[in-house]
């Protein structure tokens, strides 16, 4: 059995992404970009979609078969509403795996900590208030603002309640936070009966107003938050041994779980005030990747994003298909999918034991 | 002495007699409505009157109950000067109302009980929901006209209203009959079909409503791919989400790929105001002026 | 060389440790004995910064305090009495996690890092079970792993709090062996112990505590005294020196 060392070396390598996986993920999420962009009311073939693409590159003087009327759908509903999935998807994704890792918790999701309530909320007085229904500005950044408000009186109240390294008065705080703005959504939402509706509709999440300045404004905040989730993989890693050892390793632990819920947070925020509440994703997608490739946060991380991209890409195709040409909220394809996939890993967690 | 009595007798029969043959409400009740809510009886002419109910509220106005209604829910907007409060038509507070010791409430739905409770209280209340069609709305104007004493006056108005209608419709040219039409409710377009109350207006006209072909669960509502609309190229597009969404036909204009769609190139885009988008009293005749207004545009 | 000079730990209204001073030169290994409550973990993690604390302690002459979280991680490698072992993680992973305190705050681990885990397997035979999950190992395997994963932070300073719990008497004198072998490539241990047998067969020192401060310190037979046992743990016992070593025999009164 005697290895010499050198060849140890070898051996001894933390389960990163493995070459197979890269593939398959990234050809997971390119191959759901392409259905999402080749499949809707309007049928557009293959080929003139990539016609159409090339022809807005310049030089290659390459001129696109399509009507105007389609160029516009493709490019200016079709091609948004795909990437603004994709971005949200793997937010929502890359946030749930951070959490995790941060709460100990494989079923804690980005909303944890009241992003949702606090969003919830500032939607809600954006439509009561400001008359805006779904467009301008000021829903998106109503909304964004509430849930960063949330997360960050959770933050103070969690620390209030005792010591920074006891992880269960953050969720006790975030849950007392969450129910505490829902009651106030509920009561604003009941003194202006005409927004139930535009409220719910928000609350269920979907894409079917997607354009490229939504994109435009959430890409920013979510490449930032990601990046930093990223860059901060193996840091989980050190946390699932508990906070007391990861402190005795030389780990600030309290500053780390700072800077990877605000990260977290200011992402999953943005992405919410462009999408509503998109619920499951944050879930369903870290796990299956636990299940499937590696427990370890090197792989879980930056796979949550790209497979959460494509998820909820191939979700939004299914929920502007199913009752073509109307649309199902997308909160519905989600969580249609999200409750038998816990069957399902709560079946496979039991046969583990 | 006799003759003097009977010139008395003869001279009070003259006056009398003409004002009692004048005065229609001694005879008008008690009166029987045959309600949504069964049948009610209506003893007296009600003088104390709450309308829960925004499109109530416009009808009892309209046949010149105003005068008898004392409170309106805090949805009842219209007219203006309706005695506003806080009541509320979707959280009614049965205390609340039975304060105020009305003859007779008006409701469009029976939210909790409401019409139960109210008249365990022996309160009279009329169950008038939202109309299916145009008959019904016809139907409610009219009930209320006869519950609240004012039956001639209530004829009146739908005859009024039909009439208006008739010549609205007669407006459109023939060639014009045959546009595709978009109703948007809201900006994530949700829209209305043919089988809700508003898409019937619609088919007076003869348009076609592009949102039939999506309602696949038939819910009456469906909410719209963007690009369905976009590919539809509507003629018409009319807009009930003005007021609490700000839209209008610079902001569709202005909506990525919509330019290039019919209503926009032909400016059939039509702002109306929700609330007359959504009710079903009198000011349909106002929605379905504004519809085709820009339906007669070439 | 560790000095604990006046140390007091506070919880509360409580003081775990009060007045305590103890020397730990290089390469000795000293173990803290006493009965429960006595203090000995506290004293652990006071040292490795776990705990805030009065008094002195110093590292080299150095006030612990004063060292940063990472720096002081890269002298001192502490292995608390329940180690949290996450059965999903492999053992090469869990290893791995000791060199946490060498990489930078978002470093990746190269080849030096790979070498040193090698290195701790290797000592600690534990290459079959490189890839497998800790959720797989039987506890004297993951007493093992737990010790790699000490070794690879490459510390100068092993703090071990009960490092033979929940382990028969087989895997308990492996462990001490095994603790012992590893002295060889420079080590200074200091480790709080149950059973006293053990403690005198493997201590250079012994330093029993009681109530929060040291009563008695010193050689294994100095110690381990019936008059020191009785009079501290409330404890009946027999000491028995010959050949073989010293045993505290339990005895019934």
């Amino acid at each position: 059995m005697a290895a010499t060392v050198g060849s140890a070396e070898t051996t001894v390598r933390a389960r990163g992404v493995s070459r197979p996986w890269r593939f398959l993920a990234g050809a997971f999420l390119v191959g759901a970009l392409l259905v999402g962009l080749g499949v809707g009311p309007v049928d557009i073939g293959v080929s003139a979609i990539v016609e159409s693409a090339l022809s807005h590159v310049p030089f290659l003087h390459v001129h696109s078969s399509l009507s105007s009327l389609d160029e516009a759908v493709l490019w200016q509903i079709r091609a948004p509403r795909v990437v603004l999935a994709a971005i949200v998807g793997g937010m929502l994704a890359i946030a749930g795996s951070s959490y995790q890792g941060v709460f100990h918790n494989p079923l804690a999701d980005p909303y944890l900590l009241g992003v949702a309530a606090g969003s919830g909320l500032g939607a809600t007085l954006a439509i009561a208030y400001g008359h805006v229904g779904h467009s301008g500005q000021l829903l998106p950044l109503s909304a964004f603002v509430g849930g960063l408000a949330a997360v960050g009186a959770t933050y103070v109240l969690g620390r209030s309640a005792g010591s920074v390294r006891v992880v269960g008065s953050f969720v006790l705080a975030g849950v007392t936070v969450t129910l505490f703005l829902t009651a106030i959504q509920t009561f604003v939402q009941q003194q202006h009966s005409n927004t139930l509706r535009d409220v719910y509709a928000w609350i269920l999440g979907g894409f079917s107003t997607a354009n490229w300045s939504q994109v435009e404004v959430a890409a920013p905040y979510v490449a930032v938050s990601s990046i930093a989730i990223v860059l901060h993989r193996r840091m989980l890693d050190v946390l699932s041994v508990g906070d007391e050892e990861a402190a005795s390793l030389g780990v600030n632990v309290p500053r780390l779980r700072l800077v990877l819920v605000i990260a977290a947070t200011a992402g999953t925020a943005a992405a919410v005030s462009v999408s509503g509440l998109i619920a499951f994703v944050g879930i369903i997608v870290p796990h299956t990747i636990r299940l499937l490739v590696s427990t370890s946060y090197r792989a879980v991380v930056p796979l949550s994003f790209v497979v959460g991209a494509g998820f909820l890409v191939l979700a939004d195709v299914l929920a502007r298909t199913i009752v073509s040409p109307a649309e199902l909220p997308i909160g519905v394809v989600t969580a249609f999918f999200g409750a038998p996939f816990f069957a399902v890993v709560l079946r496979s967690a039991r046969t583990m034991r | 002495m006799l003759r003097r009595s009977l010139v008395l007798v003869a001279a009070l029969a003259a006056i009398l007699v003409p004002l009692a043959a004048a005065k229609p409400k001694a005879a008008s009740f008690p009166v029987t409505i045959h309600a949504a809510n069964g049948d009610v009886v209506i003893k007296s002419r009600p003088t104390r009157i709450i309308s829960l109910s925004p499109t109530g509220t416009e009808d009892l106005f309209a046949v010149g109950a105003g005068s008898q209604v004392i409170a309106v829910d805090n949805d009842s907007d219209y007219p203006k000067n309706a005695p506003h409060t806080t009541l509320s038509g979707y959280t009614p507070n049965v205390e609340a109302i039975a304060g105020y010791n009305p003859d007779l409430v008006v409701v469009s739905n029976d939210i909790g009980g409401v019409v139960e409770s109210l008249q365990s209280l022996h309160v009279t209340v009329l169950l008038e929901p939202a109309a299916d069609n145009i008959a019904q709305a016809y139907d409610q104007i009219r009930q209320l006209g006869a519950a609240t004493g004012h039956r001639a006056q209530s004829t009146k108005v739908v005859a009024g209203m039909e009439k208006a209608l008739t010549k609205i419709l007669r407006s459109v040219p023939k060639s014009n009959r045959h546009l595709t039409v978009y109703d948007e409710l809201d900006p994530t377009y949700y829209s209305a079909t043919s089988s809700t109350f508003i898409g019937r207006i619609f088919k007076l006209f003869g348009f076609k409503n592009i949102a039939d072909a999506a309602d696949t669960t038939h819910s009456g509502y469906p909410q719209l791919n963007a690009e369905y609309i976009v590919t539809s190229s509507p003629d018409i597009v009319v807009l009930a989400d003005t007021v609490c969404c700000g839209q209008s036909a610079a902001t569709v204009a202005a909506r990525p790929g919509w330019g290039g769609i019919a209503a926009v190139k032909h400016g059939r885009v039509v702002a109306v105001n929700d609330d007359v988008a959504s009710r079903w009293g009198p000011r349909i005749v106002d929605f379905a002026r504004a519809v085709a207004a820009v339906a007669r545009k070439s | 060389m560790i000095e604990l000079r006046d140390l007091a730990v506070r919880f509360g209204n409580t003081e775990a440790v009060r007045d305590l001073s103890l020397e730990v030169a290089n390469d000795e290994w000293v173990m803290l004995i006493g009965p429960n409550g006595a203090g000995k973990t506290s004293v652990l993690r006071a040292l490795c910064g776990l705990l805030p604390f009065d008094g002195d302690a110093r590292v080299d002459g150095r006030d612990v305090r004063t060292f940063g979280r990472r720096e002081l991680a890269r002298l001192i490698a502490f292995v608390p009495q329940n180690p949290a072992t996450p059965s999903e993680l492999t053992v090469a992973e869990y290893v791995l996690l000791g060199r946490t305190p060498h990489l930078g705050y978002l470093g990746v681990d190269g080849r030096r890092d790979r070498r040193a885990v090698a290195h701790a397997l290797e000592r600690l035979d534990l290459f079959p079970f490189a890839e497998r999950g800790l959720g797989s190992l039987s506890g004297g395997e993951l007493q093992r792993v737990v010790l790699a994963r000490a070794l690879a932070q490459e510390a100068p300073i092993l703090l071990l709090d009960e490092p033979t719990t929940s382990l028969d008497l087989g895997r308990q004198q492996q462990a001490l062996e095994l603790i012992d072998s590893l002295r060889s490539d420079g080590l200074t241990v200091l480790s709080t112990m149950h059973d006293l047998t053990l403690a005198g067969q493997y201590a250079d020192r012994l330093v029993l505590l009681d109530r929060g401060t040291v009563v008695a310190e010193g050689a294994p037979k100095e110690v381990l005294s019936a008059a020191n046992l009785a009079a501290y743990y409330g404890a009946s016992v027999r000491i028995v020196s010959d050949d073989a070593g010293l045993f505290v025999l339990p005895t019934r009164r």
